[in-house]
Order: structure tokens, then C-alpha cells, then sequence
């Protein structure tokens, strides 16, 4: 019975990815396949091909599989069965149907959060294997119509959002007026050459949440931070194509990013509360384009604040009253290993902190990151419902005193905000930038 | 059932051995293994006379050879009347194997090269 | 008789260790060619420190939240690699071989202990073999392989208890026991048994990953 409900909800994708896989021979298929793993892969995936005991350890890391009762289509195993060990023992010669699948199980039921990472006893990378996964669907021009149009934005404007280069300094100027209004000698300093930091934001902000810009230019007008931000393009960090196996325009978005940091000569780049931003900077997009690490020094808002409250730069007036709970999200916890400093951060802004259980590195993927929300509203159900082992956790937070959830990242606040709603778990959503903003001491003079 | 019916034609062939032995008396039944201080493995079975009539073998020295200093086998000489303990001290010396590792190698490699007698631990050394 | 347990012991037991040791070897030279090819960064990553790290916490019985969270699989699969790598190197029986062949020898397993870790290593794999069964998510992951690989594994174990208690003939038995033993030895490079080398390198990159570019634990 299970399974027809499983194959019952597989059977839809949207229309654009519809059509894309009607679009599809058998003999394209097996072309790609080939291309992808001949000449994209090598001695890592064929170890992890090889090493991989069949032991189903790693499947209580997964919230997908947690959240439906453990069934093991959505263990992080059994995803790699249903589509990579599937494709490399059919030698790629798979039909549409399993292409269909397999879109659905890469985009939309793995998050890449590589929580699995720290289950499987020999450290197979799953997420890895997804991404050659996705990596083959991208080349077969079969990505979620919604993330693809990210992907095509990116490609197009250098930015996630479709945001025309008039509208990005439109709006960094009207968020500096309003600024003004609080701190009448405000500045958000434009292509300040030779400034100490870089501040770079994911375009969804100047999108629709302009607020955090206007934050971020009070928290580093009153800590006297010697900073600029980017005109032109590379002022947006973000990017979706890294997710979609678009690893060439990943690369064309970074170098766009880093050589807006090179142009301006800054010592280093400062992020937002982004995680796929900083996953793709400084793991995944550098790599791409040849640094080990990225070429620029690149600082995570948690790590900022931190120094900022560490050093007094900035003071806290009055704590946050309301007792919090705190998401570790997985690109700069798994990623970054920023925890520690987020819960420094989080004690000095607040009263309270209530941790979740689990925590740190082990916290449960919020469930839209890895470009999973990026599919769109078509996936939405799945998404939240395939996550309810988070609801549970946020429940169990607020059952010991928290009223307020911090996620430290656009993906997370997104995610969670679908959940907290989706299950009334009646959390309040904050980022750290909010708290900072309501609690920190401003300048006197208007 | 099996390992009783094991136990019964063992115990029957023991008895028919000690029958034997008996009758003749200068037919060893088991290989004397007194000089192992606390033997892993039961002693072996061993008739002497039936396994040189068996093997046709009638040079005593093919077993109870003699060595010289250097490590050459005398030819003419043999050592019937000396235990194998009495050369062969427990573990390996520079020139001799310990006396385990003799009767192995002693054994095993004439059975090897005439590819007849026991060869595996078990052939040996019945439980 | 004696031609075939000479065929067996003899050339057989050289081919398989040939297969066993070269296979491994020609695994590694693969490994480290490979390695240079496309993903030559992956040597940049690695970090000695951070790799032993990883590999010593994943070889201490829970010590890591994934052990902890199977207590009883933790202890078989501990005791059961442990048996399964104790038991042939120092079985008196193998030492013996081996004196007599090469007059080398080393410490040996009280024969009693021996036939008790044999015990373990088949009773192992049976549970191994029925947790492939009777776990849903075990099952769905599990092919003929895995059986096939747990019989491979379990067979000179087998063998090699019968042949030592002589139960169905001890001649025959010892013969099937060299049998399976170079079955094992030979397939461990070229089937997903070589996780006994691999694991190392997989879990020492995952390891250097996480601790030198990730500042994060992996476990």
C-alpha cells in the first residue's frame, strides 16, 4: 500500500519538467549518463560505489526518512539506490519514468545536508552523489522549472532574483534613507575602493526583504565598520546553480562575486545569514574555479556578529527578553562549524537559549535547503510534511520555554517558517540581524 | 548421532590397536608423545610395522636419520635406537627443527612426494 | 587425495594469495593514479591529523552517536571484525603452516578460544544475514550480493570449525575449508569486501574534510 501511495505522488512533476522528459530517448539518456560519469567522476564516486556495505546505517540521519515512519525510499541508502546504484547497474539504459523519479528523489527529497555524513561509518558523502545525480538531470535539461529559472537568472543578471542593476542600487539608496532617519549620518557606501570589508547579500533581500539591508547598515554604522558593497554585479552571493548541477554557471557566479571583492580591493568578503551562500563561496564554488579555499578572506554573519559583540563593537542595551531556540543550520555547522560562535552570539543578544535536541551538528535539516524550496510551490506538501520530525523538535524546544526560533539563514528562516505553519507550532521566526537590530545600543545623536 | 557413531568405530578401532599391541609387541600404536609438555592436539596413531610394509620402506634412516655437524645426513647411519626427543628439543634450534615441527615435516614431506599417507592436520590427529 | 590437497595447498593457496595481495595493491596504485586525474584536489584536503581522528573514532566501539544509537550492532560488528581479522593469523593450525614453511611463527590463540571466536565470526554473519531480512530499512537496500558476500565471509569459518572438530570427515573438510578461504582472499579486492582497505580512505577524507575544512566533527 505504501508503495502505490509512493509511486501515486511520483507520478506528477511540474509541466515544464514534464515536458522536459518527454523530450527524452533512451539513447540521450545513456549518452549523458556516460558523459557525466566517464568524465565528471572519479577515484571518490567509484570508492563510495565500492565501500558502501549495504548496512542502512545512515538512514536515521534523514528527516525525510524519519518523517515517514522510516521508510526506506527515503533512507539516504535508499535514495542512492533508486537512482544512482540503479543508473551505474543499467549502464544508464533507464526510461523516462525512472528519470522522472529520480528528479523528484534529488531535488526534492534530499536537502544535501549531509547529515548522513556523520552516520555512515566509512564517511561516504551521499550528498556528493546526489549532486552527480542532479548533475546528470541538469545536462538532461530536466530541473525543477523553478530552481532551473533561478539557474537562468543567475546566468543572465548574475543574480538569483531577476533583479536589474538600476533596481539593486535603487534600492541600497532607499534603504539608506530610511536608515537615515534613525542615524542621520548613515551611509551604505557603494564601490568604496579599498574599504576593509565587503558586505554581500543573497537578491532575495533587495527582492523583498530590504529590511535586512537597512539592519545591516545600522549594525555597521554603529560599529564604525569601514565597509562598501558592490554596484555593479557580484554584489549578490547566492546561488541556485550550484544546486542544480549547473556547475559552469556555479563557477561564472563566483568569479563574478570574487572579482567584485578583487575590484574593490577589500581584505575581506562579509556574507548575510545565508548558508547556501557560504557553501557555495567558499566549498563548493571556489573549488569549481580552482582555490582550495576562496581567494578572498569570506566571514559568515554569525562569525561577524561574533566578533562584533566579542570586541564591544557593537553593545547590547537591553537582552532580548523571550527565551529562543536556535537552528544550526548545515552549511555553516556541518559546513562552517560555526556553533559555537552562533550560541556565543545568542547568549550575549538573549536571555534565554533553549537548545533544540538533537543539536550542533546533529540539529535536523529544516527542510528547504539544497534548493529543495527553490522547486517551488509544487513541492511544497512534500516538503513540509516530509519534515515533520522538525515540528516535533521546534514542539519540544517550545515545551521547555522557547517562544522565539532563530535561523541564522535565509534557506532555514524559509523552511521553518513553512513548518512552524504547517504544524501551528507557534514559534516566532528571527534572524540574528532582527535581534541585533531591537536590542543594540545606536548612536544618541539624530 | 553421527559424532556417537564416530565416538563408537573410534573407540572400536582403539580397542582393536591395543589388541594388537598385544600380540606385537614391538609395533608402536601411537607415536609416543610424552615429551610435549602439554599437547594441543591427541597424540597419532602410529602402527609401525603395517606403515613400513604399507610404504615398503626397509631403510630405518629414512625416519630415524642421523645428521652430521654441518647438516648433512649420514648415509649410513641411523638412530632407531634413540627417542626423536632425545635430538630434537622442543622448539627450533639452529640446526634442527623443534621436535613437533620434525615429526611434521618428517612425516608430511615423504607423504607429499609419494603422494600417499595423511597430509591434513585432521588425518593425523583424530579427535 | 593427496594430489588434490597438494593442488590446493600448494599452487591454489599461492594463487589466491597473489590475487589477494596484488589486487590490493593494483587497488591502491589505482587509487593514487586516479586520484591525480580528475580530482587531484581531493589530496589537498587530506590532513593526516584530521584523517587518523576520524578513523580512530570510528574504530572505538560507541564512540560516535551513530554507534551509541546501535548498541547491539555496534557490539556484533565489533566483535565480529575482530574475530573475523584474530582468528586466522594467530589459529595455531595456520602458525604451524607457516613455521613449517617459512620457519616463522608468533603467539597463538588457546585452541578452545579459537574455536569460540570461529563461533562468533559464522553466528555474526547469520545475524548480519537476518538483519538483512528482517530490517525494512536493511532490506530495501540489500541484493543477492550481500548474501552471496556474508556466505563468502562465513564459509572457511564454517569449514574450518568442522575440519578442526572433524565432524564430516575431517580430510574432505580441511580441503573445502583451503577452498573457501582463497575464495575470500581473492575476492576481497574486487568486491565490496575491500571496504577492509577503503574504509581508511574514505574515512580519512571525510575526516580531513570536516576537520580541516569544515571545523566540524564527523560523528
Amino acid at each position: 500500500m505504501s508503495e502505490a501511495q509512493n509511486l501515486d505522488n511520483k507520478n506528477q512533476l511540474d509541466t515544464a519538467t514534464e515536458a522536459g522528459i518527454s523530450r527524452l530517448t533512451p539513447e540521450k539518456i545513456k549518452k549523458v549518463v556516460d558523459c557525466v560519469i566517464k568524465r565528471e567522476t572519479g577515484v571518490r564516486f567509484e570508492t563510495y560505489m565500492q565501500t558502501c556495505i549495504h548496512c542502512g546505517l545512515c538512514s536515521e540521519a534523514c528527516h525525510f526518512y524519519l518523517s515517514h515512519d522510516n521508510d526506506p525510499h527515503y533512507s539516504p541508502a535508499g535514495k542512492i539506490k533508486q537512482t544512482i546504484w540503479e543508473l551505474i547497474k543499467r549502464k544508464g539504459n533507464v526510461d523516462r519514468d525512472f528519470i522522472r523519479r529520480a528528479v523528484r528523489i534529488a531535488h526534492t527529497e534530499c536537502n544535501l545536508c549531509k547529515r548522513c555524513a556523520l552516520y555512515c561509518p566509512f564517511g561516504i558523502d551521499i550528498a556528493y552523489m546526489m549532486l552527480v545525480m542532479r548533475r546528470i538531470l541538469h545536462k538532461l535539461a530536466v530541473t525543477p522549472l523553478y530552481i532551473q529559472d533561478t539557474a537562468h537568472s543567475h546566468s543572465v543578471t548574475m543574480n538569483q532574483m531577476w533583479v536589474k542593476g538600476d533596481e539593486w542600487v535603487d534600492t541600497v539608496q532607499w534603504q539608506e534613507e530610511e536608515a537615515q532617519d534613525e542615524i542621520y549620518n548613515l551611509r551604505i557606501p557603494l564601490e568604496k575602493h579599498g574599504s576593509e570589508i565587503m558586505y554581500s547579500v543573497i537578491a532575495p533581500e533587495p527582492k523583498f526583504q530590504a529590511q535586512l539591508i537597512y539592519q545591516a547598515a545600522i549594525i555597521m554604522n554603529t560599529a564604525g565598520i569601514d565597509w562598501t558593497m558592490p554596484a555593479g554585479v557580484g554584489w549578490d552571493n547566492s546561488d541556485m546553480a550550484m544546486y542544480t548541477g549547473d556547475n559552469e554557471i556555479m563557477g561564472r557566479v563566483k568569479r563574478a562575486h570574487f572579482e567584485a571583492a578583487s575590484r574593490l580591493k577589500v581584505k575581506k568578503i562579509v556574507m548575510g545569514e545565508c548558508g547556501h551562500a557560504y557553501r557555495s563561496v567558499a566549498d563548493m564554488g571556489n573549488r569549481w574555479l580552482g582555490w582550495s579555499m576562496p581567494p578572498v578572506p569570506v566571514v559568515h554573519a554569525i562569525e561577524f556578529y561574533y566578533d562584533l559583540l566579542k570586541s564591544g563593537k557593537i553593545k547590547i542595551a537591553k537582552k532580548y527578553e523571550k527565551p529562543v531556540t536556535l537552528h544550526d543550520p548545515c552549511n555553516v555547522v556541518r559546513g562552517a562549524g560555526l556553533h559555537e560562535k552562533a550560541r556565543y552570539v545568542a547568549n550575549q543578544l538573549c536571555d534565554k537559549v533553549v537548545e533544540m535536541i538533537p543539536n550542533r551538528e546533529h540539529n535536523y535539516c529544516c527542510g528547504a535547503g539544497g534548493g529543495v524550496i527553490n522547486c517551488g510551490p509544487a513541492f511544497k506538501l512534500s516538503r513540509t510534511e516530509g519534515n515533520s520530525v522538525k515540528a516535533e523538535q521546534l514542539f519540544n524546544a517550545k515545551s521547555r520555554g522557547a517562544m522565539t526560533l532563530i535561523a541564522p539563514c535565509h534557506n532555514c528562516h524559509s523552511g521553518l517558517h513553512d513548518i512552524v505553519h504547517h504544524y501551528e507550532v507557534g514559534l516566532e521566526l528571527k534572524f540574528f540581524s532582527d535581534i541585533i537590530y531591537e536590542c543594540m545600543e545606536k548612536p544618541e545623536d539624530k | 548421532m553421527k559424532k556417537s557413531i564416530i565416538l563408537i568405530v573410534m573407540l572400536l578401532s582403539v580397542a582393536a590397536l591395543l589388541a594388537g599391541a598385544a600380540l606385537c609387541q614391538d609395533d608402536l600404536e601411537y607415536l609416543d608423545n610424552e615429551a610435549f609438555e602439554d599437547p594441543r592436539r591427541p597424540a597419532v596413531p602410529f602402527s609401525h610395522d603395517t606403515h613400513n610394509q604399507t610404504a615398503e620402506l626397509d631403510d630405518c634412516a629414512q625416519c630415524h636419520h642421523v645428521y652430521d655437524e654441518d647438516g648433512q645426513k649420514i648415509e649410513d647411519e641411523s638412530s632407531e635406537d634413540q627417542a626423536c626427543a632425545d635430538c630434537h628439543g622442543l622448539d627450533d634450534d639452529e640446526q634442527k627443527p623443534g621436535l613437533m615441527k620434525a615429526y611434521h615435516l618428517n612425516c608430511k614431506t615423504c607423504h607429499i612426494s609419494s603422494r600417499k599417507g595423511p597430509v591434513a592436520c585432521g588425518q593425523c590427529h583424530p579427535k | 587425495m593427496n594430489v588434490i590437497y597438494q593442488f590446493v595447498a600448494g599452487p591454489l593457496a599461492w594463487a589466491a594469495f597473489i590475487l589477494f595481495l596484488s589486487g590490493i595493491f593494483l587497488r591502491m596504485i589505482q587509487l593514487f593514479v586516479k586520484v591525480n586525474q580528475p580530482e587531484k584536489f581531493l589530496l589537498h584536503y587530506f590532513s593526516l591529523r584530521y584523517g587518523l581522528r576520524s578513523i580512530i573514532r570510528w574504530l572505538t566501539p560507541f564512540a560516535t552517536t551513530n554507534w551509541r544509537k546501535h548498541p547491539v550492532f555496534t557490539v556484533v560488528t565489533f566483535i565480529f571484525h575482530g574475530c573475523l581479522l584474530i582468528t586466522p593469523v594467530f589459529l595455531s593450525g595456520h602458525v604451524v603452516l607457516i613455521d613449517e614453511a617459512w620457519s616463522l611463527s608468533w603467539w597463538t590463540l588457546p585452541d578452545g578460544l579459537a574455536d569460540l571466536m570461529t563461533l562468533i565470526v559464522i553466528g555474526s554473519c547469520v545475524f548480519f544475514g537476518i538483519r538483512r531480512i528482517v530490517r525494512p530499512e536493511v532490506r530495501f537496500v540489500t541484493d543477492a550480493s550481500d548474501f552471496i558476500l556474508l556466505v563468502i565471509v562465513a564459509a572457511p569459518f564454517i569449514t574450518g570449525f568442522l575440519a578442526y572438530n572433524q565432524w564430516f570427515g575431517a580430510t574432505w573438510m580441511t580441503i573445502a575449508h583451503m577452498l573457501s578461504g582463497q575464495i575470500l582472499l581473492a575476492a576481497i579486492p574486487f568486491t565490496r569486501l575491500n571496504h577492509i582497505i577503503l574504509f581508511f580512505f574514505s574515512r580519512a577524507y571525510m575526516g580531513s574534510e570536516f576537520g580541516k575544512v569544515r571545523h566540524a566533527r564527523d560523528w
